[in-house]
């Protein structure tokens, strides 16, 4: 453990070194040292490996903690490595189902055609037909992706998480670190790679995806092969597309970029405020446009979960965003676990309508300033400003939301996102208010209240 | 007493119309707030779901014009949800057994091989 230690201190220094090198050591301006050594701390991550690209991805999410150029830099992290040798991926596929990839599968490419930190990606083909959880049958023959485990991958991640656990409760111990919990926040990381490790968690959340959007021909999710999937193995439909980062290449092909957009914006939406579970590492490249124009959804490792009422007060903060009411959005952020204290909640209000105040209006293109990403994360600096803790899921909601903005703006660069968002909220929270546990709670305040009006 | 009938029809006639009026205008405030910008707050959110509501109305009275005309497509069929959750559910349990299965069949495999 030690050696590791001392492995990731001087990965971070030559870095950093490198960085202090290139911004003359401060003398170019502090502007440039914040850039240079932000992209040094992406590099020594890429770098580290994969608990580190999964660390990033979490300091991604939390601007109210880290510096802007750092969150932009984490942002930006490719998780793509150099792919392993085929005998090594064969090796976990015979570990998993003590076969050859041969026995399993008709022309298994032994070059991946993706490769990431955690798992590496190859092509083959169906030996007999399946009837998957959901949707039609897949025909024998019928090309699959097999996504594959990394060996390693799993035991280097908990081994630096146990080092960054280690040094975390140094921290702490030290009083270096007073506005969050780095040990938490650790042990939460934990628990989503650990998820993430197992394929099977993957597996069932694209079938319950293809359930939840059955009735809708435009999404689509990849069908899953159950018999020829394992904890470190997944087989499933291979979906003929372009990523949305090859978006130009589809220019020419008739697809429907606007319906598409909107469409995307509004499954995500219904994920979140209708069933509660989301796709939470949305981004360009695991959303895939196909030639039959429908949007695909891949890459489900990380998944965001929901209870009822989360659910509600989401909605509700989403429809304080779109109809620009900062006392409804302060109000139900309250329910969600965003404590701002009576004295602070004046200021607090008054820059959150500031932030509202800059979005786009329904029928109104977004720019960089009107966008959701820029509200959100406006937000959840203001609240890092006023010291205000930001409870775990808050955050990776947000960046959730500033990605299918993303995603959409992708496939359509005008797209009206608050004018899309808006019906959606409106007539999920009429839904919501028509319950009768609802009326029945909100009624007799609204006798009073109408009766208030006529006695006046 | 035909003055307090009267009299009583005139309020209920008056209250329909001011309501009504009162309505309209959520709703055109909604529309127009649609095309050019919430003024924000919960007024906004109500005259926002009043311009949907009309909306809303506006395909009924189609449906029902269509309907009386025999222009109406029959109603589709939809399945019950709760019948079709169960489905999934069993669906979704044979396919963590075939996995199983799967996992089994690789362990005698070993066990064989050993």
């Amino acid at each position: 453990m030690a050696s590791r230690g001392t492995h990731i201190a001087g990965v971070v220094a030559r870095r950093l070194a490198a960085a202090a090198l290139r911004s003359a050591f401060g003398l170019r301006g502090r502007g440039v040292w914040r850039r240079e050594s932000a992209t040094a701390w992406r590099l020594a991550f890429e770098e580290l490996g994969p608990a580190f690209i999964k660390l990033g991805q979490l300091i991604s999410v939390r601007p109210d903690e880290f510096s802007d150029e750092l969150v932009a830099e984490m942002q930006s992290m490719q998780d793509a490595v150099p792919a392993l040798p085929a005998p090594e991926i064969r090796a976990v596929i015979r570990s998993e189902f003590g076969r050859e990839p041969e026995d399993l599968w008709d022309g298994f490419e032994d070059e991946p055609i993706a490769s990431a930190s955690i798992a590496q990606v190859h092509r083959a083909r169906l030996k007999r037909a399946y009837r998957p959880v959901w949707g039609e049958e897949l025909p024998a023959g019928a090309r699959v992706a097999v996504k594959v485990i990394r060996p390693g991958a799993a035991e280097a991640i908990r081994a630096d998480v146990a080092v960054a656990r280690r040094l975390a409760e140094r921290a702490v111990r030290l009083g270096l670190v007073k506005r969050f919990d780095p040990v938490a926040l650790l042990d939460e990381f934990a628990e989503s790679v650990e998820r993430e490790l197992d394929m099977r968690v993957e597996g069932r959340f694209a079938d319950r995806f293809a359930f939840d959007f059955r009735d809708d021909p435009v999404v689509q999710a990849p069908r899953i092969v159950w018999p020829l999937t394992g904890r470190r193995v997944l087989t499933m439909e291979f979906i003929e597309g372009w990523r949305l980062t090859e978006v130009d290449a589809v220019l020419a092909e008739g697809v429907d970029f606007y319906g598409l957009a909107v469409h995307g914006a509004e499954a995500f939406m219904r994920q979140v405020f209708v069933y509660g579970r989301y796709h939470a590492d949305l981004h360009p490249a695991n959303v895939f446009v196909t030639p039959e124009n429908r949007i695909a959804y891949l890459d489900f490792g990380i998944v965001g979960y929901l209870t009822p009422e989360e659910r509600y007060n989401i909605t509700q903060v989403m429809a304080a965003l779109v109809y620009r009411d900062p006392d409804r959005a302060l109000a139900y952020s309250e329910k969600l676990g965003v404590h701002v204290p009576p004295e602070k909640v004046p200021a607090v209000r008054a820059e959150l309508g500031k932030l509202l105040d800059a979005l786009a209006r329904p029928g109104e293109a977004a720019d960089e300033q009107s966008s959701f990403a820029h509200f959100g994360y406006g937000f959840l600096r203001l609240l890092g400003r006023h010291g205000i803790e930001i409870p775990s899921g808050y955050g990776m909601l947000i960046k959730s939301l500033a990605t299918v903005e993303g995603c959409s703006r992708m496939l359509y660069p005008d797209i009206d996102i608050i004018g899309t968002t808006q019906p959606f909220t409106t007539r999920v929270l009429a839904r919501a208010l028509a319950d009768p546990a609802v009326l029945r709670e909100r009624l007799p305040e609204a006798v009073r209240a109408a009766l208030r009006v006529l006695v006046a | 007493m035909t003055d307090d009938v009267m009299r009583f029809f005139a309020a209920w006639l008056l209250t329909h119309e001011t309501a009504d009026e009162g309505v309209k205008a959520a709703i055109r405030r909604g529309q127009e707030a649609g095309l050019e910008g919430m003024g924000g707050g919960p007024d906004a959110f109500v005259d926002g779901l009043a311009a949907m509501i009309e909306e809303e109305k506006e395909k009924l009275k189609a449906e029902l014009i269509a309907r009386a005309k025999g222009e109406a497509p029959a109603s589709e069929e939809r399945p019950d949800p709760a019948i079709e959750e169960l489905r999934f559910e069993v669906s979704a349990l044979r396919g963590r057994l075939e996995s199983i299965e799967t996992k089994l069949d690789a362990i005698v495999r070993r066990l064989g091989g050993e």
